[in-house]
């Protein structure tokens, strides 16, 4: 029940999509969808998701093998270096980027500027996974006449299979709605030609008409991607009785891979850094005061811990019930939670505002509606993490509790919650960094005069006043990288 | 303290539990023998309150908490469970594991001391369990299973995760501790070894039902049929002709433990009332095999007529080798099956 | 499964506080609610004009009147979907958007309350709604951007149809996403009928115009010798300028206005209209006399480099006169028919 009212909110913005589509009409539909230019939109959106994912997957499993399983130097420092791309908005970075280089413009930039910024939704499960594995499995590959590589490559990789498509499939959503980078670095793509739409000729329902192009291009992906988890089947994991990971020896490859790793630090942190130092040094504007920057920051951080926290209580129920009944429905509702994930961010924000005005009135414009939105958006994310900590306490546990008299609100706090709040925790930490980050949404239902440091930096690169905006940003990466290492540290890399 | 009556349950078209008896008495311990698949956890389950029943009821300690009527939860039933591999609360020590059933008053008591005391492990209430070893966890478990003084104790199989050799130790142990405390307690297991060891009385439970119910030498000796036969032990079955006083069998005449009405019947013996002599009287037998155990071992011989049989020779009696001819006597008497009902 | 599910919705109520605690911290942010009550010295304005513009002279009208504005910031086009969703039940008292285009759209709506004559009598009647509904507070002239040291004087256009010559191959960079831009187009149409401005963008498209998601980027490439120049409103120039520190005469980007009433030097507004529940509010009405005060006037020309309506009140030094530009003579209530014009856009391979 709980879980369904969770998944029902979090389709609201289809809801929505429905109503304002279906005014549209037939012929607008049929007019606006089936033209050349949304299928060239379409198909660029999806290469740019495939480029881009493809490019995840190999940086993010390099990184966290050679961060878990290697001899590397420095590993601890890599391993929180390799996160903390996390806390770079797009919208930064890609700034970052065209002042840096020149003519940085169309699909491979964009391609790389997306990469930069989204491989850790792959490096991090893939990191976790690494560390907690059993290596009993690997052991015996060894012992069956495998080598260490072949032994990764065959049967370490396969194990790690369901975290990595995991990551995956979140790195092709975020493609999908990101209009960040791909505006920045001009790149034509579907969620682009759904702001322009907004923006040329004011044309609300012919963004919305798009916008379920999205949808549909959603739902193919979390198809494709439930099909190759059908195929990988369950992986049990039989307690490896906390034995340490086998790391392998890099020898005369531990060099080259630290550079390797330094490289995307470099790409991924150093460019937007240079870049902002730089903005801050040529110009002459000056953000407002420091309480003007402190009260955003507050309120950043307030409404992300608002939204995060609500995201969780939205995500337990959906993530408990796909740990522990595993089945048809709570597969169907886990995935149904992803299907707003690949709508930009302004379409979540109209469908709440839509919401608010029509259903709940009272909460519009409210710290509540927003968290609301992120919750929306950024479901998926928490229910991930609330299955992957559900598996921390199996049931045998809350059964033995409960047999020795304790009732199920009392098992859950006593042994259900101390067992799984770390990975909650964690689920909350990446919410968290991720509505700090958040700006169409929260520009279209935050409070009315409440400034955060996504909009206040917003406001000041939209008149050209790139020193007042850099410490906005420099606050904002700042703030987001501390979940992002608490994560990173958490995934035992 | 635990009754059982009729109890049925299934999932979709599996029947799990097909009209269960079963009655418990104050003290005693009971082990559900049965091989995997025959119900045993789910009755378990049942009686624990994690599955709900489809029929019959289910009495702890003069209460239904099962059956016509509401379904009582399973932390108001006051049955506590030792699961397989003692599911220790990661997060807790074992004084807090331990005390997890208790309220302030029964905390403050000493109790916790005294059923670690109980279970062999005095002054190990500051560990976490993954300092212990699977022994040691199994006995917290156990004590934490005892500590709030439950009319029932159930143990799902608690000892199949120990070596071998720790298994008897702790298997002991606990059996003491669940003694010394008065617990009253039911072990679902497929280890006839541990049933008939531990137990006070055995069920073995087939498809869904308890076909035996009784003492373990009674379930040893004088099995119902032949299945419980062979799933409580090694079993002779030979093809018998009975008169009044005896029944002639591929070993010779042998004696019967009970009346039986004349005819063909299959008669049990055990491998241990099988000896073997290398002279003297006697049946003459072939040995096939020889599988040594070290106290004892088993020689599986072939009759003249083509009956296998299998004989528990002690490691005292002269070697046996393949291949070579002995002769073969029945000491005891042979059980018979009572007739299907 | 029905284990899992009650301790599920016991998690509920355990994590639930919390986020209600976290919530009312930031509701403790925000400031009190506007009763929306006409009178009571509070008015909500939705500001489609970025807030380091409009903030400082709200401040001062609030200073002044003793009411309380609250402010919401966002995109024109962002914040006229919104007032749209939001319909009869918008918090908003006062839209100001960057475009008329905008303004218009929410016209259409039947969102906006028509102003009292004695606001629309301060401004020429080609700057405001027809049926005075909006009204216009800045102008805001299309301008040629060209970079001094790329192009020489002599070579300046004299029309702005002369940019699908071959002089001017892949040298103009435009942002057809722009509402300024889109306003242009539809003059275009008006001027000169569809055939001759669909002829001029498939001509632009053709002749390589560069495409940008904004007109600050254009000018800031200009001005970094990345682009030769561009179709942009006057004023970014002179907000670089503020932002390096030096006027607008230092800088590399130079602006050329088109003459003799070439559509290419459209004067288009920023302007404010207040929405139908606040027809009556002596609040909404006071601020926007404020805007169009000899004060608020002042504020733009210095401040945002725009060109005041208000006559009387002097252009920000640097800059021609509203008066001595050949403007052409269009009226802003004829720039209606955006669809067509953004259909023309996409049409043209420009959006």
């Amino acid at each position: 029940m709980a879980s369904a009212a969770a998944v029902g909110l979090a389709l609201v913005p289809v809801a929505y999509l429905a109503v304002r589509t279906g005014e549209a009409g037939w012929t607008r539909i049929v007019d606006e969808l089936f033209t050349r230019r949304v299928a060239v939109l379409a198909g660029r959106s999806l290469a740019l998701a495939a480029v881009v994912t493809s490019a995840c997957t190999a940086i993010g499993v390099g990184a966290a093998f050679l961060v878990t399983r290697t001899d590397l130097p420095a590993r601890r420092f890599f391993g929180v270096v390799a996160a903390l791309p996390l806390a770079v908005p797009t919208y930064v970075a890609g700034f970052a980027w065209i002042s840096t280089v020149d003519r940085f413009e169309g699909f491979w930039p964009a391609a790389l500027v997306l990469t930069l910024c989204s491989y850790p939704y792959v490096f991090l499960p893939v990191a976790a996974a690494l560390a907690g594995g059993d290596p009993a499995q690997e052991e015996v590959s060894r012992s069956l006449g495998r080598g260490a590589w072949r032994t990764f490559a065959s049967v370490t990789l396969r194990q790690v299979r369901p975290s990595i498509a995991a990551g995956a499939l979140l790195v092709a959503l975020y493609v999908l709605s990101d209009f960040g980078a791909v505006s920045i670095v001009r790149v034509d793509t579907f969620t682009r030609a759904i702001f322009t739409a907004f923006n040329v000729g004011f044309d609300r329902t012919g963004a919305l008409v798009l916008s379920t192009v999205l949808v549909v291009l959603t739902v193919l992906l979390i198809g494709g991607e439930l099909t190759t988890r059908a195929r990988g089947a369950r992986y049990a994991r039989v307690g490896g009785a906390g034995r340490p990971p086998i790391r392998l020896p890099l020898r005369a490859a531990r060099w080259p891979a630290a550079a390797a790793l330094t490289a995307v630090a470099v790409l991924a942190l150093g460019v937007p850094a240079a870049s902002l130092a730089r903005r801050l040094a040529e110009g002459v504007s000056r953000p407002g005061s420091l309480a003007e920057i402190a009260t955003a920051a507050g309120n950043s951080l307030a409404v992300s811990l608002a939204g995060a926290l609500l995201t969780m209580v939205l995500a337990l129920p959906v993530g408990l019930l796909t740990a522990r009944a595993p089945g048809p429905l709570a597969t169907l509702l886990d995935r149904l939670t992803y299907v707003a994930h690949a709508l930009p961010g302004v379409v979540i924000g109209l469908s709440l505002v839509f919401f608010g005005i029509n259903v709940a009135y009272p909460l519009y414009q409210s710290v509540w509606l927003l968290a609301l939105a992120y919750a929306t958006l950024f479901l998926p994310l928490a229910v991930g993490a609330v299955a992957g900590a559900a598996a921390q306490s199996p049931p045998a546990l809350e059964e033995v509790a409960r047999s020795l008299g304790r009732g199920p609100a009392k098992v859950f706090r006593t042994v259900t919650l101390p067992l799984t709040l770390p990975g909650i925790a964690a689920g909350t930490a990446l919410v968290f960094l991720t509505c700090m980050k958040e700006l169409p949404a929260t520009l279209l239902l935050r409070p009315t005069g409440m400034d955060t440091l996504a909009t206040e930096l917003w406001t000041h690169t939209s008149t050209a006043s790139y020193a007042a905006a850099a410490p906005y940003a420099a606050l904002l990466v700042g703030l987001a990288a501390v979940p992002t290492w608490f994560l990173s540290v958490r995934g035992g890399a | 303290m635990l009754s059982v009556t009729g109890v049925r349950k299934s999932y979709g078209d599996v029947v799990a539990l097909d009209g269960v008896d079963l009655d418990v008495p104050a003290g005693t311990l009971v082990a559900v023998l049965g091989p995997s698949g025959c119900g045993k956890t789910t009755l378990l389950r049942c009686v624990a309150g994690f599955e709900h029943i489809h029929s019959g009821r289910i009495d702890v300690d003069g209460r239904r908490v099962a059956g016509a009527g509401p379904h009582v939860p399973p932390h108001r039933r006051r049955v506590a469970v030792v699961p397989q591999e003692g599911a220790l609360f990661p997060h807790l020590n074992v004084a807090a594991n331990v005390a997890f059933g208790l309220d302030r008053a029964a905390r403050r008591s000493g109790r916790v001391d005294e059923v670690l005391a109980l279970v062999g492990l005095p002054g190990f209430g500051d560990r976490m369990p993954h300092q212990l070893s699977g022994g040691q966890q199994q006995r917290v478990a156990v004590a934490r299973a005892l500590a709030p003084r439950p009319p029932l104790v159930l143990l799902d199989e608690p000892f199949s995760a120990l070596d071998a050799g720790l298994r008897a130790d702790v298997r002991r142990d606990v059996r003491q501790a669940l003694h010394t405390d008065g617990a009253t307690a039911l072990l679902v297991t497929h280890d006839q070894g541990e049933a008939l060891s531990m137990a006070d009385r055995v069920a073995v439970m087939n498809a869904g039902r308890i076909v035996q119910y009784g003492p373990p030498a009674a379930v040893y000796r004088e099995p119902a049929d032949p299945w419980v036969a062979g799933f409580v032990g090694e079993a002779v079955l030979l093809a018998a002709t009975v008169d009044g006083t005896g029944a002639a069998t591929a070993l010779g005449r042998i004696a019967l433990r009970g009346p039986a009405p004349a005819g063909l019947h299959t008669v049990l013996l055990r491998p241990e009332q099988l000896r073997i002599s290398d002279n003297g009287g006697g049946v003459a037998a072939t040995v096939v095999r020889h599988d040594f155990h070290g106290h004892d071992a088993l020689v599986q011989l072939q009759l003249a007529d083509g009956t296998r049989v299998t004989a528990r020779v002690l490691d005292t009696t002269p070697p046996v080798v393949t291949g070579e001819t002995v002769t073969v006597t029945v000491s005891g008497q042979a059980h018979t099956f009572p007739p299907r009902p | 499964m029905r284990y899992a599910l009650l301790v599920t919705l016991r998690s509920v109520r355990i994590i639930l506080p919390l986020a209600l605690l976290a919530g009312a911290a930031a509701a403790c942010g925000g400031d009190e609610f506007d009763s929306g009550d006409p009178g009571d010295k509070t008015i909500t304005v939705y500001s489609g004009r970025s807030e380091s513009l409009v903030a400082p002279v709200l401040e001062k009208f609030e200073q002044q009147s003793g009411m309380t504005v609250k402010v919401r910031y966002g995109s024109t086009a962002q914040m006229a979907a919104q007032i749209e969703e939001e319909g009869d039940k918008s918090p908003a008292d006062i839209f100001f958007a960057q475009d008329a285009g905008a303004l218009g759209a929410v016209a259409k709506r039947g969102l906006f309350a028509p102003l009292p004559s004695d606001v629309l009598a301060k401004v020429p009647a080609n700057y405001q709604a027809r049926s005075g509904e909006w009204v216009g507070v800045t102008g805001r002239s299309r301008v040629f951007a060209y970079n001094v040291d790329m192009v020489p004087r002599a070579d300046l256009p004299k029309s702005v149809f002369d940019l699908t010559g071959p002089q001017w191959k892949d040298k103009v960079g435009v942002a057809p996403t722009n509402g300024s831009f889109q306003a242009f187009v539809t003059a275009l149409r008006v001027q000169h009928g569809d055939a001759k401005a669909k002829e001029f963008l498939t001509g632009l498209k053709a002749n390589g115009a560069l495409i940008r998601e904004s007109n600050i980027q254009i000018v800031q490439e200009i001005n970094d010798g990345k682009l030769a120049t561009g179709l942009v409103n006057h004023y970014y120039v002179f907000e670089q300028a503020k932002e390096k520190g030096i006027t607008a005469d230092q800088m590399k980007a130079k602006l050329h206005f088109f003459t003799g009433g070439d559509t290419g030097a459209l004067v288009n507004v920023a302007g404010a209209g207040v929405l139908k529940k606040a027809a009556t509010d002596p609040d909404a009405k006071a601020l926007i006399d404020y805007l169009l005060s000899t004060e608020g006037q002042t504020y733009f020309a210095n401040e945002t480099f725009e060109y005041p309506l208000v006559a009387g009140v002097p252009t920000a030094p640097g800059l021609p006169a509203l008066d001595s530009l050949a403007a052409p003579k269009i009226d802003l209530n004829d720039l209606d028919t955006l669809d067509e014009t953004v259909k023309m856009i996409k049409e043209a391979g420009l959006a």
